[in-house]
């Protein structure tokens, strides 16, 4: 087990270095001059030189490279082109909003979601399954900006109970500051309940047929017995590596869901960074983005190692 | 047949249809600009009502399939051009290329796809032609791996041991022996894959990274439609309601394909 | 005698189930009675697609859905099981019916310890608490003989080698102190030596706890052992039981005398094989008079009537010629004459394979997996695995070489290794006295010509989206055999060759039966007229009746088209009776090669004993018994004998520490052992022929 940790560690590390090459040449070097890209394609040459100066566009693009990544270790993100002010407080302000967001949806959506798809696997080929299968299907094929309208049209327009977009600081006051919260949560909650539900519930309804389960059958447990400590137990395997999953398309989601609801998070700096053309913003973001990502995979998969006896045991004994 | 595949390909088919003769079956303009007949709920001349420049809802929906179609196909061929020859060589090969592929999979995949769709986008002017390209550039670790795991089962089937043992080529091998039995699977990944194509592609659309205005691509339609959603929520809900039984349909003729392929994969086992 | 009444523990009473499937049903059993009395064991056995697994699903209740019993009652001491509700079954179930399954990897739950999934039973049958169960399941374990009880009560079923997870199911089973223990091809997954200890422990804890026991299998030596009486099943029907020492000595249905017939046996392994022609019947809708007409060479229009199971003698059959047929045998037909051989193989010509200090190791964890810690330190320990090791033989021109060895054993790698499908690690290679040790693939492609495989397993030796005329045609086309207007006209005559129709070659794997499959597979490998053919367990997958012909197939292949093979299996028998020599592989090394004769007579190796006698005869028990440890004694230092961990005639340290020297009891003949001939030569138990 200890090998197998090491092992993910050090993999994590080099897939995050990776990506911040990657980003970085995406940005850096894709686009023909960064410099007009910035400031536009009809700035005046001596400022497209300035910048070009400023930046260190013209060196080599590892000596470019090199330098981004060793200061962005220590903690130094650089500076908004934008906003003209040092990139990482902004960046860590709008990371906490975000999270609050994510991680109250993501607990809605693995408690809900996996409740559905069990209890739709217990009562297969049944109304309860029938109708989740329906719904579940339906919940796929629906965009989520698609949800956010809809969410606003209903509980914002319609029966005007919860606003349609801003924010408001904790320190502001409990309730002004979770009101806004509600429409975004229950949104993304939504949007991503049905994809959790549908592989929770095919996983169930394997494991349910599975030799070892006909066998806890065979020896006249009762059915609880069977559902709980046979069934479920090895369920919840598949069902962590679906919420791993699930982790990254929420933080994809929050992109959509902050821009609709005007959430000042990651998401909507994002947007924003990408339309003012703040690299360094943009940079900074992506690569925060797969580093928490990253760790909560990683988080995922050592919860994984731990309940699976295969991995955390390894050796044969006989 | 089963039933999910022959709803699936008759939601679908009728929608392409639509699309493909939408220039001449669009009962107005699509993109003729009238102050007068702004905001029109659905009636008898506007069956899905106008939107802010007066202009015809329904019109725009049919020019707009055309689009997500495009996007939804055009993206997933080129997923599955590139993702496909690289997951065969990663099952077959395994070793050294296997490693290289699935960490470089790995880095693509450490990035949640909207946001690596958004990086792909921010340094060229938006086009919609580009942000085909992003998503299926996107989308293209996923369907290497699935065809990777495929491979690597099938590359462990005698009947491929017993073509190396005939001297036949690596190329032989995969496209005569392994192919013909990989693209079950595949296509069946493929057809879900172009659901998630027409969703990201509309959601970029709709962050202003696609389709330009005047476009009548839905996702664009939906988020100029957002300012008025109180006052004229039909300009939104229209090519909403569209896209999701465009991806219902498509997701009955992905299950539909599952259901009719496999069984005949494996054969008929009784077990008495 | 069986016999009917409420003093039979359990009494199946024409029981019929079918299987609802999509567009009609599929008849499972039909008119099915069986009696088990009380302390006795009753073998239930029959081919695939005899229904024989659907008698103890039905016993136990764990029909699936779509299963209907349309007749029939399954009385447990008097009471009808099919009556009770689910709840009253439930209760019964695992308390006083326990069973066990084939594959006892996949019934054990992977995320639970061993004890806890032994003492599960006990804790809600007979009110145990928690640790009282773990206890109960420890004594269990010793009980069935695992040394190390309480090691492997905590162990994960992952941890565990199958003999062991097969005998803690049955600890299991036993738990709650059933009355009847059903088994459904409990040792089929097994290795002979292990399951010659399963059903020896099964006899005593027969014998010590008067075991009610009802066995399922397909295999007729096992039932010899260790039932009481058999019911023969075919086609979801009875059509024979009595007393099993009975039966085998003189078999009254058609169908038990082609089983018997087509049974290879080492006492008898100069005859030839019959084997039974045709398939089951259409389940879908069976013919209403005996289902075993089309096959039956004594079929006669009476037949097409529907048969009872009658009393006749000592025994109930379902045939109305039985008594009229009672002396007569199963027929040889003509062409079981062993016909006279190409060439008689010469030992002067060279050899077609001559392979010399073949190695080949696996490495399992590679790179950074191999990393673990001991106490603090980071150690870098792959797992190595020595698959062939230091292997020399000689094949000749048109020989058979046997090569026989249990899972493990390395007898695959050493196929494929001489096919370069896998490349050696050491030692060199001679195939059609040319050197191809080193060649790379693309310059073997003359090799490929010459030397060929046929595979295991016919589900995936052909490739299911091609049709036969695609499979056979390949060969010929890529090596140019014939020239490509003649290819159709050529796929006729291999079809022809291997006993398929010609109308085959439009039909595809999924349309075929597995013995047909094997046909093609055949098929294929001679279609490019090789020297050599490697056989790869070309009948384990096959039911007895189907094996039978395909070793017919091959041997006649052999004496027309003077090909060698090497014939690689598991099954002694079966080997006997095509192979000139043998050899004896155990863990990547050969322990004894010689003639086949001479290999099957003293002096034998300790391994060779053993497995001759853990294989199950029809004979009865054999003169005495070699058993086995099933687990290493001690961990050998890769220099001593590979054998030397469960060796019964172990010296001592020697064994150990150096390599055994090669005996020679003839000049073909050789042994590697430490021991001296004529100790070797004093085994009790000999083999006949």
């Amino acid at each position: 087990m200890a090998g197998y940790v090491i092992r993910r560690l050090a993999l994590v590390a080099v897939v995050l270095v990776a990506v911040s090459f990657l980003v970085f040449a995406i940005t850096a070097i894709l686009p023909a001059n960064v410099a007009y890209l910035i400031l536009g394609p009809f700035a005046p040459p001596e400022q497209v030189k300035a910048l070009e100066l400023r930046l260190g566009l013209n060196d080599p693009v590892l000596v470019q490279y090199w330098r981004w990544a060793s200061r962005f270790i220590t903690g130094d993100f650089g500076s908004s082109m934008l906003m003209n002010r040092p990139i990482a407080p902004i960046l860590s302000e709008a990371i906490q909003r975000s999270l609050v967001l994510t991680l109250t949806s993501f607990v809605l959506i693995a408690i809900i979601g996996v409740a559905l798809g069990v209890a739709a696997a217990l009562r297969h080929n049944r109304p309860l399954d029938h109708a989740v299968s329906v719904a579940t299907y339906l919940g796929i094929a629906v965009p989520e900006f698609f949800w956010a309208i809809v969410v606003i049209l209903v509980f914002a327009s319609y029966l005007g109970w919860l606003p349609a977009s801003g924010y408001e600081p904790l320190s502001a006051g409990f309730w002004g500051w979770a009101q806004h919260l509600i429409a975004p949560t229950i949104t993304l909650v939504f949007a991503h309940l049905a994809h959790v539900s549908r592989l929770t519930r095919s996983s169930m309804i394997e494991v349910l047929q599975s030799p070892y389960v006909m066998a806890a059958r065979a020896k006249g447990l009762p059915e609880r017995v069977v559902v709980v400590r046979h069934a479920l137990r090895n369920a919840m395997l598949p069902t962590i590596t679906v919420l791993a999953l699930d982790i990254g398309r929420l933080m994809g989601g929050i992109v959509v869901i902050e821009t609709v609801f005007g959430y000042p998070g990651l998401g909507r700096l994002l947007v924003f960074s990408i339309q003012q053309r703040d690299i360094p913003m943009l940079q900074a973001s992506i690569v925060v983005v797969a580093a928490v990502y990253a760790l909560a995979n990683l988080g995922a998969d050592l919860l994984y190692a731990w309940l699976n006896p295969k991995i955390r045991y390894g050796r044969s004994i006989a | 047949m089963p039933a999910q595949l022959k709803a699936g390909l008759v939601i679908v088919g009728v929608i392409a249809i639509l699309g493909l003769l939408a220039p001449w079956i669009a009962p107005h303009p699509w993109d003729t600009i009238s102050i007068r007949t702004r905001f029109q709920p659905p009636n008898a001349t506007y069956w899905f009502g106008t939107d802010e420049y007066g202009r015809d809802v329904l019109s725009r929906l049919l020019m707009g399939t055309r689009l997500s179609l495009a996007m939804g196909v055009g993206a997933t061929l080129v997923s599955v051009a590139i993702g496909v020859p690289l997951g065969l060589m990663a099952g077959y090969f395994r070793g050294k290329v296997d490693e290289i592929l699935m960490r470089a999979a790995d880095v693509l995949m450490a990035i949640p796809a909207i946001m690596l769709g958004l990086l792909v986008l921010a340094v060229t002017p938006p086009a919609l032609w580009k942000t085909a390209l992003a998503v299926g550039f996107v989308y293209i670790p996923p369907i290497a791996r699935v065809t990777r795991s495929v491979t690597l089962g099938l590359a462990n089937e005698d009947f491929v041991q017993a073509a190396r043992a005939r001297a036949e080529s690596t190329g032989y091998v995969l496209f005569r022996e392994i192919l013909p039995n990989a693209w079950p699977p595949l296509i069946v990944e493929a057809s879900l894959r172009v659901t998630y194509a027409i969703l990201l592609g509309s959601a970029l659309s709709f962050l202003g990274l696609g389709a330009q205005p005047p476009s009548s691509d839905w996702g664009l339609m939906i988020a100029e439609a957002r300012a008025f959603v109180d006052r004229a929520p039909w300009i939104a809900l229209a090519p909403g309601f569209a896209m999701c039984l465009l991806v219902i349909g498509i997701n009955l003729v992905g299950d539909g394909l599952r259901e009719r392929l496999d069984p005949r994969l494996k054969g008929r086992v009784e077990k008495v | 005698m069986t016999t009917t009444g409420s003093s039979m523990l359990l009494s199946v009473e024409r029981l019929g189930i079918r299987y609802r499937i999509p567009g009609g049903a599929v008849t499972a059993l039909s008119d099915v009675s069986l009696a088990l009395g009380r302390g006795r064991t009753l073998a239930v056995v029959g081919e695939s697609g005899s229904g024989k697994s659907t008698i103890a699903l039905a016993v136990m209740g764990l029909l699936g859905p779509e299963a209907d019993i349309s007749s029939g009652r399954i009385l447990f001491e008097g009471t009808d099981l099919l009556t009770l509700d689910a709840e009253a079954r439930r209760q019964l179930r695992g308390a006083r019916i326990a069973i066990v399954f084939q594959d006892p990897f996949s019934v054990l739950n992977p995320s639970l310890r061993i004890g806890e999934q032994i003492g599960e039973g006990l804790v809600h049958h007979n009110g145990y608490t928690r640790g009282a169960a773990s206890s109960r399941a420890v004594e269990l374990l010793r009980e069935v003989g695992i040394a190390e009880a309480s090691a492997v009560a905590a162990a994960y079923p992952h941890e565990l080698s199958g003999g062991m997870r097969q005998r803690a199911l049955i600890a299991g089973a036993l738990a709650t102190e059933p009355d009847l223990l059903i088994l459904d091809e409990p040792t089929t997954a097994l290795d002979v030596t292990i399951e010659a200890q399963i059903l020896d422990l099964l006899e005593e804890l027969r014998a010590r706890r008067g075991l009610s026991m009802l066995f399922i299998t397909h295999n007729l030596g096992v039932v010899r052992r260790i039932a009481d009486e058999v019911a023969v099943l075919y086609a979801g029907e009875v059509v024979e039981s009595g007393a099993s020492a009975q039966v085998f000595r003189a078999p009254r249905h058609p169908y038990t005398k082609g089983l018997l017939a087509a049974l290879p046996r080492l006492e008898a392994r100069r005859e030839p094989l019959a084997s039974i022609p045709g398939r089951i019947p259409d389940m879908r809708s069976p013919p209403a008079g005996c289902r075993f007409k089309p096959r039956c060479p004594f079929a006669e229009d009476p037949c097409a009537q529907p048969q009872a199971l009658a009393p006749t003698e000592d025994r109930l059959v379902r045939c109305w010629k039985t008594d009229g047929l009672a002396a007569t045998q199963w027929p040889k037909a003509a062409e079981d004459a062993p016909q006279g051989r190409a060439t008689v193989a010469e030992p002067a010509a060279a050899p077609i394979v001559a392979v010399e200090h073949l190695s080949k190791t696996y490495t399992l964890t590679r790179g950074l997996a191999a990393l673990s810690f001991e106490g603090w330190r980071p150690v870098l320990r792959p797992v190595r695995v020595r698959a062939v090791d230091d292997v020399s033989l000689t094949i000749g021109r048109g020989e058979v070489l046997g090569l026989v060895g249990e899972s493990g054993s390395g007898k695959t790698t050493l196929g494929r290794a001489i096919l370069r499908l896998v490349d050696p690690d050491a030692g060199t290679l001679r195939v059609g006295n040319e050197d191809v040790t080193r060649a790379p693939q693309p310059a073997l492609s003359a090799m490929r010509r010459l030397a060929q495989i046929v595979f295991q397993n016919p589900d995936s030796s052909l490739n299911p989206r091609k049709t036969v005329a695609e499979i056979i045609g390949r060969p010929l086309r890529r090596f140019g055999i014939v020239a490509p207007r003649e290819t159709s006209k050529r796929v006729r005559e291999l079809l022809d060759l291997v006993r398929l129709p010609a109308h085959y070659a439009n039909r595809y794997p999924h349309q075929m039966s597995g013995g047909e499959k094997q046909r093609v597979g055949i098929a294929r490998a001679v279609a490019t007229e090789p020297r050599f053919i490697v056989c790869d367990e070309p009948v384990s997958a096959l039911d007895v009746s189907v094996q039978a012909a395909i070793v017919r197939l091959l041997a006649e292949l052999r004496d027309r088209m003077d090909v060698a093979y090497l014939f690689i299996s598991h099954d002694l028998a079966v080997v006997a009776h095509l192979a000139d020599r043998i050899a004896v592989m155990y863990r990547g090394r050969l322990v004894e090669v010689g003639a086949a004769d001479e290999v099957l007579r003293p002096p034998f190796h300790p391994y060779t004993e053993a497995l001759l006698s853990a294989v199950p005869t029809i004979e009865g028990p054999a003169a005495s018994r070699i058993r086995l440890p099933f687990e290493q004694r001690r961990s050998v230092a890769d220099a001593g004998c590979c054998f030397a961990g469960r060796c019964p005639r172990r010296i001592g340290e020697i064994c150990d520490r150096e390599p055994p020297p090669v005996r020679r009891p003839s000049a073909t003949h050789t042994i590697a052992c430490h021991h001296e001939l004529a100790t070797l030569a004093d085994a009790p138990g000999t083999v006949t022929h």
